[in-house]
């Protein structure tokens, strides 16, 4: 076999199981949903409930239906992309979520953009001279940016660059067709989500660095004259950045579950509100179509993530990593 | 041009004290010529090689020792006083051929690294046909397909021969061959030296090879140097030191050797290997007198008191020896 023909192999047997978890995770998820203690029915109508009106809207729900047949449905609907119709606005769920995922997908990438391009380097940086007053400022820096919380560091932001120096704009996600409005809506969350994986990135790379600086093909470099801002910012950054991209993917599950706060903060429409808003209703046909999407983007980003570490080391694509 | 070394003494910092790795080693070569550089484990024969090449671990340091290459004094206390030299006067081939390559850059990357540095004023195209040209030099097969493979992809043996192909092209006055086919099946092991020997002879450099192979050295050296707990004990011609071992321990290193010829037991628990008695002194606290004497077999009295000079063998000034024994009648 070729080396293409090894990495196609590869590809399509990781694609496969991915489609097998995503059944799987959508089956726990539709159990985990019916845990949440009060009903759709209750919460939305309140204490004025009549036994009929809740009567109505338990069957339009299909909460009447057995559990193994509520799960048929969902499961052979959600197949074909119906996810129902919502109870509350009586629009298509699918609508819903597709209307506000864009949303959530610009925040988060823009966030996992900004942590890398800012995390590598500071990580480089630190690498160069370990154990220098610089390594250990940086240090500092990066584990107070992990500590603080998203829900801190969002707040401060909103108040001192929205509220305080009307540098950027306060909430929601900006005029559709309006790019430069968008992004200065974008500016503020992005950053407030990014700050923390700043620091877990710049942590991580120092620390691969340094374990690859240690191997001996590091040496074979510096026998032969290549320069130390080559070795470590090419030739050993390559290698150390696997560990680094590997963790990246479990991270984006962690990305997602923070972008729910900093969505709420900023009045940022997007997945996190939405699935915030549902569950605070009850409204389990949303929760659960929102949830399938997550689970879906969590595991195909997973699916990247190995994709780029195949790219970045042979030795995986060939089965060896 | 000639290479020589003189004086260098290297001390370890370790949590136990501080150990003195080697003490005032001086070695010359010649060009065109290779030099063996003898010891057994832990007598500092390495820390020779990377105290040349400024490599040294961050807990050793020069106390003393000067090297002239290519008509250039170093002081080599001071550190990275050789990194000038590094890719263009000296390259190094190193033991462990499956550890000394990135896994994921392509051979060819690598070698044009090498390139980038000896150099810098060619374009690209260039370097990939000097990179390809070197790999067919060093007998590595189809060295165009080989330019895009991975380590990995590669055996031992092919691997060395990329790292000589390294070397090559950066064109060394002193190439430094660490134990290069230590960690390689014996059958590679001629191989590999075969080209480390058609690389001295395509670019007439001088050649410093470790090992602790007293057969590669008779086969291969012009010079031999024999190191123990990191004093030089002796060093001369090949031919001269196999005839006449001027120390005692070159003499029991030779014995070490098993002949091919020995007669064998039927039952191979009862042959016997020689073997030298005793072990290597504490490298904290060097003992008076000659650092070989505890495991001497033909000591006497002076040699716990007096530390002995390089004293020439059988009136031969280009053959010498730390021992007393030849200036004692």
């Amino acid at each position: 076999m070729t080396r293409w023909q090894r990495t196609a192999a590869f590809i399509a047997t990781r694609f496969a199981s991915v489609m097998l978890t995503i059944v799987g995770a959508t089956l726990l998820l539709f159990l985990m949903v019916r845990l949440v203690p009060g009903d759709f029915a209750s919460v939305m109508l309140g204490p004025r409930a009549t036994p009929d009106l809740r009567a109505q809207i338990v069957h339009d729900m299909g909460l009447d239906r057995s559990l193994a047949e509520q799960l048929w449905l969902f499961v052979s609907h959600a197949a074909t992309g119906n996810f129902g119709e919502d109870v509350v606005s009586h629009r298509p769920i699918l609508d819903l979520v597709l209307e506000v995922i864009p949303n959530t997908l610009a925040l988060a990438f823009s966030a996992l953009a900004l942590a890398l391009v800012v995390g590598i380097p500071i990580g480089v940086i630190a690498a160069l001279k370990p154990g220098s007053w610089l390594d250990s400022g940086l240090a500092l820096l990066s584990i107070s940016f992990i500590t603080t919380p998203t829900l801190v560091v969002s707040v401060v932001l909103f108040l001192v660059f929205a509220i305080g120096l009307h540098w950027l704009p306060v909430a929601g996600a900006g005029n559709p067709g309006d790019i430069v409005d968008r992004l200065q809506h974008l500016v503020l969350p992005s950053v407030a989500l990014a700050l923390g994986w700043v620091g877990y990135i710049s942590r991580l790379v120092r620390a691969a660095l340094l374990d690859t600086l240690a191997e001996l093909h590091v040496r074979t470099l510096r026998a032969y004259g290549v320069s130390e801002y080559r070795i470590v910012g090419l030739f050993a950054l390559k290698l150390a950045l696997v560990p680094v991209v590997s963790i990246l993917g479990i991270g984006l599950g962690d990305l997602i579950g923070s972008s729910v706060v900093v969505e709420i903060i900023f009045a940022r429409p997007g997945i996190g509100s939405l699935i915030f808003n549902s569950i605070a209703q009850r409204n389990y046909p949303v929760v659960q179509a929102c949830v399938v999407f997550i689970v879906a983007f969590y595991i195909l980003a997973n699916l990247v993530v190995d994709m780029i570490n195949a790219l970045l080391d042979p030795r995986i694509a060939a089965g060896r990593g | 041009m000639a290479i020589s070394l003189r004086n260098l003494s290297v001390d370890y910092s370790l949590p136990i004290g501080t150990a003195h790795a080697l003490r005032d080693v001086s070695l010359d070569i010649q060009k065109g010529e290779m030099l063996g550089l003898v010891g057994e484990s832990g007598s500092g024969k390495s820390t020779v090689a990377f105290a040349l090449m400024g490599l040294l671990a961050n807990n050793a340091r020069v106390t003393s020792g000067t090297a002239t290459i290519e008509g250039r004094r170093f002081d080599l206390t001071r550190p990275n006083a050789t990194a000038p030299l590094r890719g263009r006067g000296m390259a190094m081939i190193f033991q462990d051929p499956m550890l000394s390559l990135n896994p994921v850059f392509t051979i060819g990357t690598q070698l044009i690294e090498v390139l980038r540095r000896r150099s810098p004023a060619s374009d690209r195209k260039t370097r990939m046909a000097q990179a390809e040209d070197a790999l067919a030099k060093v007998k590595l097969g189809n060295p165009k397909q080989r330019m895009e493979q991975y380590p990995h992809e590669l055996s031992g043996g092919m691997r060395q021969r990329v790292v000589i192909a390294m070397a090559l092209l950066s064109e060394p006055a002193l190439l430094i061959a660490d134990e290069p086919t230590t960690a390689l099946d014996v059958t590679v092991e001629a191989q590999i030296m075969r080209e480390i020997i058609g690389l001295r002879d395509r670019i007439g450099c001088a050649v410093l090879l470790i090992t602790h192979s007293l057969g590669l050295v008779t086969e291969h050296c012009d010079r031999i140097a024999v190191l123990y707990a990191g004093e030089r004990l002796e060093s001369g011609s090949v031919r001269d030191v196999q005839r006449q071992p001027g120390h005692p321990y070159t003499r029991m290193l030779f014995d070490c050797e098993v002949p091919i010829d020995r007669e064998r037991h039927a039952d191979a628990a009862q042959n016997r290997f020689t073997v030298i008695a005793g072990e290597l002194p504490d490298p904290r606290r060097r003992p008076p007198g000659c650092i070989f004497n505890g495991r001497c077999d033909v000591s006497f009295e002076d040699c716990a008191k007096v530390v002995p000079g390089d004293y020439p063998v059988a009136g031969n000034a280009a053959h010498a020896a730390r021992c007393l024994r030849l200036v004692t009648p």
